[in-house]
């Protein structure tokens, strides 16, 4: 699910940032590190705007000026139940990879509907009813978040699509 | 899944009531039945006194899993004493397929634990299987499944796996940009071999790397054994690349996917950056596969292994990702793999042989040695990739090594003399220093080809008797059409296939190395002893009557004298053994035979005595090598056509033979010298291995020596073995008498107390037995070793000497 969420951060600057372009610097220096991170519990997806720049503190004796931003930004954090899309990166026997934006998410044989069965013989190989539904790498999956486990940088994720409205697009 | 009691528990409890019947519901951590147990305990009586009491404590048993209770194993009022079964619970999901600490299934966290937790779930899945994911976990039950489902496919289209690496053994990879300006320049004399080297960019390969351009040039014929090969093969890449260097190299050899699919296995998702183990893509079992890779020891020598001969186009570049691999045993393995690349007589690398093995020391390998897989080391390993591909950036170690060859080659042209032209041709035809005359793909189809046709003739002949046994056993029945497909039980192992074809060409072969390996090196255990010893080779640390080759990496080693004793032991190089090994076939020995010294050629055995040899040996080929050495005019012709006719002292003339003897005394002067050295080496075995390989050889081989080399000389003035004999035995009697006057001079006393000791020590010595064993041989060749040995323990400490020697010339005169 999406949130737009106001955090802050502490960004140092260095002295020879000093001067009239020092907010686009730290616009600049938020974007690159805030956006697409992953914290282990939801990834930001986009910082919106800056709510209060505060103000700069020259910290004694390294002559840094340090700055307390709050902002906001778009995040992300996937729940169970939630339905997302998502593109098959890579199909194994097992079960079927996919990646739904940042979160990866993997889907066992058994939350596969049973008449879609693993066809290794074709190249590349697929998952297959053998009528309108394939599911090979590339292809874009509509499916259900069963787990989501957050890791230290990264979220990782069951998936299904043996419910109705579920599975290939 | 059957609970079992830990072992935490006091025991012995009693069973006192079951709270759940079979059909109810259980869930984490919910009691099963309670139980009592006894302990002892200190009870104080409120008055200051304390007491051990024993007391009985009622306690419940609690579920570490959920599902559903299906039988009792225990009974209400059971004494249980140590850890039983207890319940089997059926759970609705087992977590067999687990996906980051998650289970697959159920989507259940399978890394929480409790104080109930007596194994943490994720521990049901084990095993990783996925080729580009670790963090997909299966239990063994699903692994097994998958492998099941994969081999019936395989067979099904009649099909094998084939594990292929890619460093060396279908490509070769180096970053030395001349590789690229070469390509560029259509004047430049390596043009030819370099132009159809692909190259591409690793932008994001570690810091210091970036960009760096990656220059690959694919093994002569690889398009073609591919295609040829993924019809009878399902083919995987396991390679100790990264995954991106990886894709890029499929990118090149694989651009539609069709032969390897997915199938890749990198060093990111390896598990081990020392060793590749099968067990990472075929967890549990791997009858099917085959592996081709130009390491053996990485692999710790698997019976499903095809060792190739490693592909060294860039000379000298080395495999640019071994640095995590431990090093590799050069010796004997890799040299002559160059050599042999080069189309010229073994004869001239005595020439060539400086710049070559210059070549051969890879910057990487100096840099690296082995290592286990502590984060530090890996770091350091690490580390050392990178400054090694920087090294390789900027010192471009090909030009370099062109330059030499062009500075050798102006000054080979500018010398007129006729022998060094002789010796100087083959540099001029290596003018351009990147050769590609590779033909081990070629080779190495015919090999898998017939290892997969035995393959499935073994399984073809196992299933018509299955299946005529079925049929007469359930005669009326219907046999299941899936029985009729295909019976994994009875596949056979390509684990037992393989090591019966390749024990078929070197079967019976007795090997002997005389430097080859170092010293101090597990002669059992060396690369090349392993390599050879799949291919049923016998590998012996002395010659005796039952060896028939003897692989001499130099020529004049005390066995290699010893061996020209035995007509049926064929004395080659090197680069037999690896050529029989890289052939897969039992190569002929005529061109690799090693041109001897004609001073090191021992007296034969006499007719009578060859004869009793002979019917010692249970070795097919002794006929086809017996007519070769019987004679000694034969192995002389030998030696001609083997190109040694500067060396032989047939044309010598009397200066010649005058200087030869001069060089004869300062040998012999320096030999006793360094017979001293062992001695005092025996004290400190710290001292530098160069000398103690010296002393392996000379310590034993100076009597013969001395005594041979002056025969040689007197063989060829006089012609005549008798004389010959007599004179021998005369030179021994004076280097002797030498010796016995020596303690005279004092100053010699320490180091003449020790050569005794270390004499009789050394008895059990290979090298020992070697020199000597032709005086003590002659009499009855019959004799076993050990009777040898102690005749000639019995000999040396009764100062026997002299007369040894002269029962010996006896012996042999008549």
């Amino acid at each position: 699910m999406f949130f737009l969420k106001e955090e802050t951060k502490v960004i140092s600057m260095h002295p020879s940032y000093f001067g009239p372009n020092m907010r686009e610097y730290l616009i600049g220096r938020l974007n690159e590190e805030e956006e697409g991170r992953c914290t282990g519990d939801h990834f930001v997806i986009c910082v919106m705007d800056m709510v209060d720049i505060g103000e700069g503190r020259v910290m004694p004796g390294i002559g840094m000026a340090e700055y307390t931003i709050r902002y906001r930004a778009i995040i992300w954090k996937p729940f169970r139940g939630e339905t997302v899309d998502a593109i098959v990166t890579s199909v194994k026997p097992t079960g079927i990879f996919t990646l739904a934006g940042p979160l990866s998410v993997f889907i066992a044989r058994k939350n596969i509907p049973s008449d879609i069965k693993w066809e290794p013989n074709t190249v590349p190989p697929q998952y297959t009813d053998h009528a309108d539904q394939v599911i090979e790498k590339g292809t874009s999956l509509r499916l259900k978040i069963l787990g989501v486990k957050p890791d230290v940088a990264a979220i990782n994720a069951i998936g299904t699509i043996k419910e109705d409205y579920l599975g290939p697009l | 899944m059957l609970l079992r009691l830990p072992t935490s528990l006091h025991y012995p409890i009693t069973v006192t009531s079951l709270l759940k019947q079979p059909g109810d519901t259980v869930e984490k951590d919910e009691a099963l039945f309670w139980y009592a147990y006894e302990t002892t305990v200190t009870e104080g009586d409120g008055l200051g006194n304390t007491a051990e009491v024993k007391r009985r404590y009622p306690t419940r048993f609690e579920s570490t899993v959920d599902g559903e209770v299906v039988k009792w194993q225990i009974q209400k009022g059971d004494v249980i004493d140590e850890p039983v079964n207890v319940v089997e619970i059926d759970e609705p999901c087992a977590h067999e397929i687990q996906f980051g600490g998650l289970c697959a299934e159920c989507g259940k966290d399978m890394t929480e634990s409790t104080y109930n937790t007596e194994i943490t779930d994720s521990m049901r899945a084990p095993i990783s299987m996925a080729h580009d994911n670790v963090t997909l976990t299966v239990s063994e039950r699903e692994a097994t499944r998958v492998e099941e489902d994969a081999k019936r496919r395989l067979l099904a289209s009649r099909r094998l796996t084939l594990v292929v690496d890619l460093d060396q053994t279908i490509i070769h990879a180096t970053v030395d940009p001349t590789v690229g300006e070469w390509r560029e320049d259509k004047q430049n004399p390596n043009h030819e071999a370099v132009k159809d080297v692909r190259q591409f960019q690793l932008i994001d390969d570690g810091p210091g790397m970036r960009g760096c351009w990656y220059y690959i040039k694919l093994r002569p014929g690889l398009e073609e054994f591919l295609q040829n090969v993924a019809e009878i093969y399902e083919l995987h890449i396991y390679t100790m690349g990264t995954r991106a260097y990886a894709q890029h190299i499929v990118d090149i050899i694989d651009p539609t996917r069709k032969l390897f699919g997915d199938r890749i296995l990198s060093r990111d998702e390896s598990g081990s950056l020392t060793v590749k183990d099968l067990q990472r893509l075929f967890p549990v079992d791997t009858k099917m596969v085959v592996i081709i890779d130009d390491r053996g020891d990485i692999w710790r020598w698997s019976p499903n292994l095809i060792k190739v001969s490693p592909y060294d186009f860039f000379v000298g570049i080395g495999d640019i990702n071994s640095s995590f691999l431990p090093k590799k045993e050069d010796i004997g393995v890799n040299k002559p793999q160059i050599e042999a690349k080069a189309p010229e007589k073994t004869k001239e690398h005595h020439v060539n042989g400086k710049t070559q093995e210059g070549a051969e020391v890879s910057a990487l390998e100096q840099l690296v040695t082995m290592g286990g897989d502590s984060p530090r080391l890996l770091q350091e390993q690490a580390d050392a990739q990178e400054e090694t591909i920087l090294h390789q950036v900027e010192d471009r170690p090909l030009l370099q090594k062109q330059k030499e060859l062009e500075a050798e080659d102006t000054a080979g042209t500018s010398e007129a003399s006729s022998s060094v032209e002789d010796t100087q041709e083959p540099t001029k035809h290596r003018h351009h220093l990147l050769e590609d005359h590779d033909q081990e793909l070629f080779q190495l189809q015919n090999r898998l080809e017939q290892v997969h046709l035995q393959f499935y003739d073994e399984y073809d002949k196992r299933r018509t008797l299955a299946l005529g046994g079925r049929v007469a056993a359930l005669r009326g029945e219907k046999v299941h059409s899936r029985d009729k497909d295909v019976d994994l039980k009875l596949v056979p192992d390509v684990k037992d296939i393989m090591p019966q074809i390749k024990r078929r060409i070197l079967g019976g072969v007795v090997l002997v190395f005389s430097g080859v390996l170092p010293l101090g090196i597990d002669f059992q255990n060396a690369d090349i002893s392993l390599w050879a010893k799949s291919f049923g080779v016998t590998i012996s640390s002395r010659v005796n009557a039952r060896t028939t080759h003897l692989v001499a990496g130099r020529n004049r080693t005390a066995k290699v004298r010893e061996a020209t004793r035995y007509p049926n032991i064929k004395i080659v190089t090197t680069q037999w053994l690896v050529d029989a090994l890289v052939q897969w076939r039992h190569v002929d020995e005529e061109p690799y035979l090693l041109p001897l010294h004609p001073d090191d050629r021992g007296d034969p055995l006499t007719p009578s005595e060859l004869e009793l040899e002979a019917s010692m040996l249970s070795s097919t080929d002794e006929d086809m090598t017996g007519s070769q050495w019987t004679q000694e005019d034969d192995a002389e012709d030998i030696f001609k056509s083997s190109g040694l006719d500067e060396t032989s002292p047939i044309g010598y003339d009397a200066d010649e033979q005058a200087a030869v003897h001069d060089e004869l005394k300062d040998f012999l002067g320096s030999d006793d010298e360094s017979e001293s050295d062992t001695e005092s080496l025996l004290d400190e075995p710290s001292t530098g291995g160069k000398k103690r390989k010296r002393n392996g050889e000379t310590e034993s081989g100076t009597d013969e020596e001395e005594s041979g080399d002056e025969d040689g000389d007197d063989h060829d003035k006089q012609g005549s073995r008798l004389s010959q004999r007599i004179k021998r035995s005369y030179e021994r009697n004076t280097k002797l008498r030498e010796i016995t006057s020596a303690p005279a001079s004092g100053s010699d006393q320490v180091s003449l107390g020790l050569p005794k000791t270390s004499v009789v020590e050394g008895v059990s010595d290979t090298e020992t037995t070697g020199t000597s064993g032709p005086k003590a041989d002659y009499p009855d060749p019959d004799d076993d070793d050990d009777e040898l040995e102690r005749e000639m323990l019995a000999a040396f400490e009764g100062g026997g000497y002299d007369s040894q020697a002269e029962t010996d010339t006896a012996a042999e005169n008549g």
